[in-house]
């Protein structure tokens, strides 16, 4: 594995294309993300936003192009891709908690039987991480009985568990209640500040602007228009950037 | 009222909420669940009430059927063929012991893993109070009257039976001499023959084709003890005189001691001349006699205590083959005559399982916190399969266990045994046609889907056939493999189809986010499966696998179409083999269903413990 160097790009993307049957999803997707950066991906649905971030740990298939994470090229090697997502931790719009084992060992699953830790370990440093997301109370119940939000919480704990180097959060907050959306926004916050190399697919601009260190703009399967925060809400130069943003302003 | 409204277009609520009141007493408790339930509405009311007496009316039939009239000996007179079939008698203590096994095992699993509330113990205890209360108070219910019929075609036989010292044994000698007498209702044990003999010629004196009054029997009676030597006086000195007229009476004695008694009843062809001269029915109506379970049975335990019976040309046993009961029996006879015998048989293993079921729980409760006893226990109940079945065949040529071919297992045994080898190698089975079917390689697809397809195609009574007859026909090397055995892949194969399209179902309600969250983990294919996806859709199929198991339960009963004597057919053996039990087929085939229906009602319970215990979130998906 590649020593992380601070001046390497961790993820490279290069001309990368994908088709869901006849249907061209990603048209040539360039994107190169910095080790500690935050990176927004925002636009409309059906844009193929999702699909690239799903291509980056593979649980999509890429048929075009190149993409290398931590020096590790993407293909059909087993090995490269258990490798891979080893170090990618994701978190989904739907949670995807598992409903049959409690919280605790939701996060402790992964470092047991992936990184091989003793039980006990596991689920120290798992009780460790929900204290970060700040539910530690929570560790023995089940995922149904939880809120939405908490929930959440307990899966970015589980992705955080694997002590990844990058996190992926595919629209994290858009199936949660409006009361429940900051909670889990503060976490990824923290999480930022904690210098995590972040790719975020939202809708909340907000967060967008407090946290991004990039805005990427996704429309028709490419990429629109990148640039700062700052240059974003202030100084669009697409017609689509500036249409995108002026209907969810 | 227009509640606290002044200004209907402002309102501002105070700031305290109003407390909680209790609600009317007609919406909660006992009276609100009626009313909520059972009469909601008057549709609802009209089928409660009809149901209700439809219930209890099929109920009420059938309980007063069972205490009344019904014949449960033919179930506890064959306990040990409904048990274990034909099973060596002489190796029965085999049985014994892997009950006990099994028993003692299941205390220190108990103990071990589960829980048991105070109810279940106090039942317990309140169960094996019964099963010695109801024999001791059943003693001290009166005997029934048994009836023997003279009748001047067959010579009569001498009456032997077992007398305990003090009883008051009474033999009443009544003849019948009017046709009213056939209006006579009998209430107690009729001896067989003179059931048929007097159900014909009741009717012929009823028609008018046979006269009553034409009575001219002479019939002596005496009690003689074991050795044939008289108690009471013969013919002539009273009462025990009965010779000669259409006269009446009764012989009573005191029995001096414990042990056999013969009535010897002769009837006196001399007095009335030329043989065929005999003309009249009489009754004798022995009181005060105990009557036993089996000749059989009263060939080994009551030789054992009182000796062999007395040497009597004609003899007719006290023994319940010979007789069936008329009329209506009283629930306190129902109690002694019905529910005693089965408590005084079963009440020792019962006492003697709880015994090995407590120290074992005790066991268990003890050593919880030891890792060594909880390897112990897990490791007991694995090695108890084979170590049941060493038991139970035994080995060729050993002295200690002697070979039991599996050919004769039958019974509950081999019910028992055959559901369970069902359920242990078709859950695997099952589990693994699912994953086959679902499987990306389209080799392995297939294959499974065809068997999956092929199989459920074919009724179970065909595969046991063809387990039977054909497979060996086309492949030799089965044709050595025993019986019992083809029919436990019979039925396993069976029933793994089933389970695999029901476990099928189950992996298709797991949502594809599942898979997908565990592979962003790092989790390969096969710990996916067996750590998220698996444990998901099985515990969402528990009840139609438990269902597939109810039927393989009771399945099992079709190899007895192949000549398998498991519990159904045993019974049939029974009640169509033995002559004696040929009346009592409604008894026994009501038993069956009884234990039929408590396993596979104990079966369904477990499933619902299982959906419910621990993690039951699956429906928050």
């Amino acid at each position: 594995m590649a020593e992380t160097n601070a001046s390497e790009p961790i993820i490279r993307c290069h001309a990368v294309n994908k088709w869901f049957g006849n249907f061209h999803v990603l048209k040539d997707v360039d994107l190169d993300v910095m080790p500690q950066e935050v990176v927004v991906i925002i636009g409309p649905s059906g844009s193929g936003k999702s699909t690239f971030i799903r291509c980056i740990n593979r649980l999509e298939e890429h048929q075009e192009g190149q993409i290398i994470v931590d020096g590790i090229e993407l293909s059909h090697d087993v090995r490269n891709i258990a490798a891979i997502r080893s170090e990618i931790g994701m978190v989904f719009q739907q949670f995807n908690l598992f409903p049959h084992l409690t919280v605790l060992d939701n996060v402790a699953l992964a470092p047991r039987y992936v990184r091989r830790q003793p039980r006990r370990t596991a689920e120290e440093i798992a009780l460790q991480l929900l204290e970060r997301v700040g539910i530690p109370e929570q560790a023995r119940k089940y995922p149904g009985q939880l809120s939405g939000g908490q929930q959440q919480r307990v899966a970015i704990a589980r992705a955080l568990a694997m002590q990844p180097k990058i996190m992926l959060f595919d629209e994290p907050t858009s199936a949660l209640d409006p009361e429940m959306i900051k909670e889990v926004l503060d976490v990824m916050k923290q999480l930022a500040q904690s210098g995590m190399t972040m790719l975020v697919v939202t809708h909340e601009m907000g967060f967008a602007r407090e946290v991004a260190d990039r805005i990427v703009l996704f429309d028709e399967g490419r990429i629109v228009e990148m640039g700062t925060p700052e240059h974003f809400f202030t100084n669009p130069q697409h017609e689509r950037t500036k249409l995108f943003l002026s209907q969810i302003l | 009222m227009r509640g606290p409204y002044t200004d209907p277009s402002v309102y501002v609520a105070p700031s305290e909420a109003p407390p909680s009141r209790r609600p009317p007493i007609t919406s909660v408790g006992p009276l609100g669940w009626l009313r909520a339930n059972l009469f909601s509405s008057k549709i609802n009311s009209a089928a409660t009430i009809l149901m209700g007496a439809l219930v209890v009316w099929f109920l009420w039939g059938f309980l007063s059927w069972s205490v009344r009239s019904a014949q449960w000996g033919v179930i506890y007179h064959n306990l040990r063929l409904v048990t274990s079939g034909l099973y060596d008698r002489r190796e029965i203590w085999r049985m014994e012991l892997v009950a006990g096994i099994l028993t003692l095992l299941s205390g220190l699993g108990l103990g071990v893993w589960g829980r048991v509330s105070r109810g279940v113990f106090i039942a317990v205890l309140v169960i094996l109070l019964i099963l010695v209360v109801v024999p001791v108070l059943a003693a001290r219910v009166p005997e029934p009257t048994i009836y023997l019929l003279v009748e001047p075609q067959r010579a009569p036989s001498d009456f032997v039976f077992v007398g305990l010292r003090g009883q008051e044994a009474s033999f009443a000698f009544d003849p019948l001499t009017d046709a009213q007498d056939t209006d006579e209702r009998l209430l107690g044990f009729v001896e067989n023959q003179s059931r048929t003999e007097w159900a014909i010629r009741a009717a012929e004196a009823r028609a008018g084709d046979l006269d009553l009054g034409q009575y001219n029997l002479a019939v002596t009676l005496r009690l003689l003890d074991r050795q044939g030597k008289p108690l009471t006086p013969q013919a002539g000195s009273a009462p025990g005189d009965f010779a000669g007229g259409p006269a009446g009476g009764t012989l009573s004695y005191t029995l001096p001691a414990d042990g056999w008694y013969v009535l010897e009843v002769r009837r006196d062809d001399s007095v009335n001349g030329a043989a065929g001269d005999n003309a009249g029915y009489a009754w004798i109506r022995v009181q005060g006699v105990e009557t036993f379970a089996s000749q059989e049975a009263a060939a080994q335990a009551r030789a054992e205590q009182f000796g062999a019976p007395p040497a009597v040309e004609r003899a007719l046993f006290a023994d319940e083959n010979s007789y069936r009961f008329e009329g209506a029996r009283s629930v306190a006879e129902f109690f002694s005559l019905q529910v005693a015998p089965l408590f005084s048989r079963i009440a020792m293993p019962c006492f003697v399982g709880a015994l090995l079921f407590f120290n074992g729980w005790v066991i268990g409760v003890l050593g919880k916190r030891e890792k060594a006893v909880r390897r112990a226990v897990l490791g007991g109940w694995i090695l108890s399969a084979p170590a049941i079945l060493i038991i139970l065949r035994g080995f060729e040529g050993s002295r200690a266990l002697p070979l039991v071919p599996t050919s004769v297992w039958g019974g509950l045994l081999l019910t028992i045994l055959l559901t369970v080898v069902g359920i242990v190698a078709s859950f695997p089975l099952g589990v693994a046609l699912a994953l086959g079917r679902r499987s990306e390689l389209p080799a392995i697809k297939w294959t499974c889907t065809l068997f999956i397809e092929t199989v459920r195609g074919v009724p179970l009574i065909t595969i046991l056939f063809m387990a039977k007859q054909i497979v060996p026909f086309f492949w030799s090397a089965l044709s050595g493999l025993d019986l019992t055995i083809r029919m436990m892949i019979g039925v396993t194969l069976f029933s793994a189809v089933y389970l695999a399209e029901n476990v099928r179902g189950g992996l298709q309600i797991i949502p594809h986010g599942q898979i997908e969250a565990a592979r962003a983990l790092g989790l390969n294919p096969p710990l996916t499966m067996t750590l998220i996806v698996l444990p998901q859709a099985l515990r969402a199929v528990i009840p139609a696998i438990v269902g597939q198991f109810i039927s393989l339960f009771k399945d099992t009963s079709l190899v007895a179409v192949v000549g398998l004597f498991e519990l159904v057919g045993i019974v049939d053996r029974i009640v169509s083999g033995q002559t004696i039990y040929r009346p009592y087929q409604r008894e026994a085939y009501i038993v069956i269903a009884v234990i039929y229906f408590v396993i596979s009602y104990a079966m369904s319970d477990v499933s619902r413990r299982l959906e419910q215990s621990g993690a039951g979130s699956i429906r928050r998906l």
